[in-house]
């Protein structure tokens, strides 16, 4: 038994180290001689055990003397042990293909496939006064009426609903999948823009008069946006190049930027995504199923039906 | 002899953290044989025999040196030795060029080297059959049985000369004369025996005699094979091709002259060479030296050992008996531990297992043993520094 406990240990180590290697293919030498009944004389088992034995010795004769006693017991252990964090390593790398994380959609803590915590990066919503901070649980969008966000109907039994920040790093990180899910997938679209960055309050008036004014291409403006360095969409000026380019009439857009309602349905929209519970941009919901951070693609793709 | 002396004539002794005692299975080998390959290579790494230019008949002379000097070793002709791999080869050799007929008997002791056993009860597909002389139960060879199981149709006794199980030698002259009453012919396994004691093949009368070349200081890759002349002269030839025919023809060839038309294809130069060194240092160190500090070391040894609970020495209880070679298994703990802890706590090397005789172990339901072969280049402290370690691995396995 303990050359296919062996074989099994040492081959996962195996992957990591040359040494490790050596012996998972001594462990295979000794189960195979087993398995074909020939005499096991590898004694890797021995071998095994008196290597780890000769460097306990010379710490402490009496630790050496109990895991001699108890090698069997300790062995199991160590195989059990190894069985499950091979089994939640497994599942790691399951979770993170699926949910571009290993412990699961939004969740936290440390991935070693995705050691920096790329795919789980927000920039936060700053708090409500007096409310506790949302969490992944509170996230929907029963609350929220989504004919205030802009939408393109591609007549699909998917729906998307995109909410970022045009200056926020991991709202565009996520763009361009949600762009490539849009081209390739037409789910039914939904985007509203939350500025979660102070100072960037005329951006908010930008977005909200290229989405209300018709005479240009709303999605053409946010393309632009997330894709122009952030530098240039906290200028004033590029944002009306940008408007130039998306085929607006600049004085229609000007005349909304000036017109005092125009702050007020700002605040409106705000609130009405701020009712998503939305603590970080990017926000994404596939189908109602909310994802934090930019996921890969794959993720995106995977809650579609 | 003045061992610290003797230790610096090889390099690997010079290392500080090693303690070899796994000489029964490969000796060390002196500088001298070291350089004299390096010699080969580097001045003339030529063809011996078949080319007449400078170099290659400077090359044959040294080989004939050699071949001389090898006979002169064991007391024999130079035409009656056979350069081979391995002890081994010498006895497959024989085996397989032996006039051995369905019916005939080969004996062997009960603890033969699977090389000087599987040669014989291969040749069971041709009828011959293979019988086992039963030792007493110190493991010793038991004459009286021999006396009893020989009839004419035992054509050969083939018999480890020295155990590498145990280091228990045969009384080889004895023997000898009773197979010749007898009619039957013999050959020694002179593998262990060739660096302890003086072989003398006229004084023994043997007929054919094996030994290797990496068990007496040689290079690894070298053996012999020795054959009284008028023997070999009736031998069938086993490999054949370039070197064992004078010449040849579409369908039919002329053998060529013993001992060459038994050694086929371009020999080990570098090796026979470095055989020849290794000789002339046995010599000059005296192979009653060798053996003399040989028994020093056992004696102790042994002594220590037998101080241990349910430990058992394989062979006779006297160290005297057993050469350098001390065979032990300890009835709680395994071998293989033991052997891999003395190395990797102390540098010392052993040999576990079943020492290629297996059917010893088996025969006698021991599962393995720890095998400590000393040679003359080992001291007393060594052997003391593996009596402390080995007391101190016990401790922690018990
Ligand atoms: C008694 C005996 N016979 C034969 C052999 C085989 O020798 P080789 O491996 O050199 O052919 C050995 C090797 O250990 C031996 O000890």
């Amino acid at each position: 038994m303990f050359c296919f406990i062996a074989l099994l240990v040492f081959s996962v180590l195996g992957i990591f180290s040359a040494t490790h290697r050596k012996f998972a293919k001594e462990a295979f030498d000794c189960v195979f001689r087993r398995i074909t009944f020939r005499p096991c004389n590898t004694g890797f088992r021995e071998k095994v055990r008196g290597i780890i034995l000769v460097k306990l010795m010379k710490r402490s004769s009496f630790f050496a003397k109990v895991f001699n006693k108890y090698f069997e017991l300790i062995a199991w252990i160590f195989f059990v042990l190894m069985i499950v964090s091979t089994f939640y390593v497994g599942r790691g790398a399951y979770n993170f293909y699926l949910y571009g994380n290993c412990n699961g959609v939004n969740e936290e803590g440390f991935c070693l496939f995705d050691p920096t915590g790329e795919n789980n990066k927000i920039s936060p919503v700053a708090p409500t006064c007096g409310l506790d901070t949302p969490t992944v649980d509170d996230l929907s969008l029963a609350n929220t009426d989504l004919d205030k966000f802009f939408f393109i109907d591609n007549n699909s039994e998917d729906t998307v609903v995109f909410i970022g920040c045009y200056v926020c790093d991991f709202t565009r990180k996520a763009f361009p999948d949600i762009e490539k899910l849009l081209e390739k997938k037409k789910p039914n679209f939904y985007f509203g823009h939350l500025p979660v960055k102070h100072g960037s309050d005329f951006i908010s008036s930008y977005d909200y008069c290229a989405r209300e004014d018709t005479s240009g291409d709303y999605w053409k403006f946010v393309e632009l946006m997330f894709t122009s360095d952030i530098e240039n969409i906290n200028d004033q000026n590029y944002l009306q190049e940008v408007v130039d380019k998306a085929g607006y009439d600049k004085s229609k857009i000007d005349e909304c930027l000036a017109d005092p309602e125009t702050l007020a349905s700002i605040e409106q929209n705000i609130f009405n995504i701020g009712n998503t519970n939305i603590y970080g941009t990017p926000l994404v919901f596939v189908n109602n199923k909310a994802i934090v951070g930019p996921k890969p693609y794959r993720v995106y793709k995977g809650f579609l039906k | 002899m003045n061992i610290k002396k003797l230790r610096k004539d090889f390099y690997f002794l010079q290392k500080k953290n090693y303690i070899y005692f796994d000489n029964a299975c490969n000796s060390l080998r002196p500088d001298c044989v070291v350089e004299k390959i390096n010699e080969y290579y580097k001045e003339y790494p030529v063809c011996a025999g078949r080319s007449n230019y400078a170099l290659a008949e400077k090359l044959t002379t040294d080989l004939l040196g050699v071949r001389k000097n090898i006979a002169k070793f064991i007391s024999a002709k130079e035409d009656e030795i056979i350069f081979t791999k391995n002890t081994t080869e010498s006895i497959n050799l024989l085996a397989n060029s032996l006039d051995l007929k369905e019916g005939d008997i080969v004996l062997t002791t009960d603890k033969e080297h699977n090389s000087n056993l599987i040669p014989w009860i291969k040749l069971k597909s041709k009828g011959v059959i293979h019988k086992t002389i039963n030792s007493n139960p110190d493991n010793t060879f038991n004459i009286e049985r021999l006396s009893k199981v020989l009839c004419p149709e035992v054509k050969l006794l083939a018999l480890g000369m020295s155990s590498n199980l145990d280091g228990v030698s045969i009384p080889a002259k004895e023997i000898i004369d009773l197979a010749h009453k007898n009619g039957s012919l013999v050959l020694l396994d002179a593998a262990q025996s060739a660096i302890s004691e003086k072989i003398d093949v006229k004084y023994l009368d043997v007929d054919f005699l094996a030994f290797s070349g990496h068990k007496i200081l040689g290079p690894s890759g070298t053996g012999v094979l020795f054959g009284k002349k008028d023997l070999l002269e009736k031998l069938g030839s086993f490999l054949v091709g370039g070197s064992t025919v004078h010449s040849s023809s579409y369908d039919d060839f002329e053998l060529a002259d013993i001992p060459e038309r038994f050694e086929a294809g371009l020999q080990n130069f570098s090796g026979i060479l470095g055989l020849g060194e290794a000789i002339k240092y046995l010599e000059k160190i005296g192979l009653k030296n060798i053996q003399k500090q040989k028994l020093v070391l056992n004696e102790y040894l042994s002594n220590e050992l037998l101080k241990i609970d349910k430990l058992h020495i394989i062979g006779p209880e006297e160290a005297s008996r057993r050469s350098g070679i001390v065979s032990f298994y300890i009835d709680d703990i395994d071998s293989h531990q033991l052997s891999i802890m003395l190395d990797r706590s102390a540098g010392i090397m052993t040999r576990s297992g079943q020492h290629c005789v297996h059917s010893w172990f088996k025969s006698r339901e021991v599962a393995s043993s720890l095998r400590v072969s000393m040679s003359f280049y080992n001291t007393l402290d060594e052997v003391k520094k593996f009596v402390d370690e080995l007391n101190n691995i016990i401790k922690i396995l018990r």
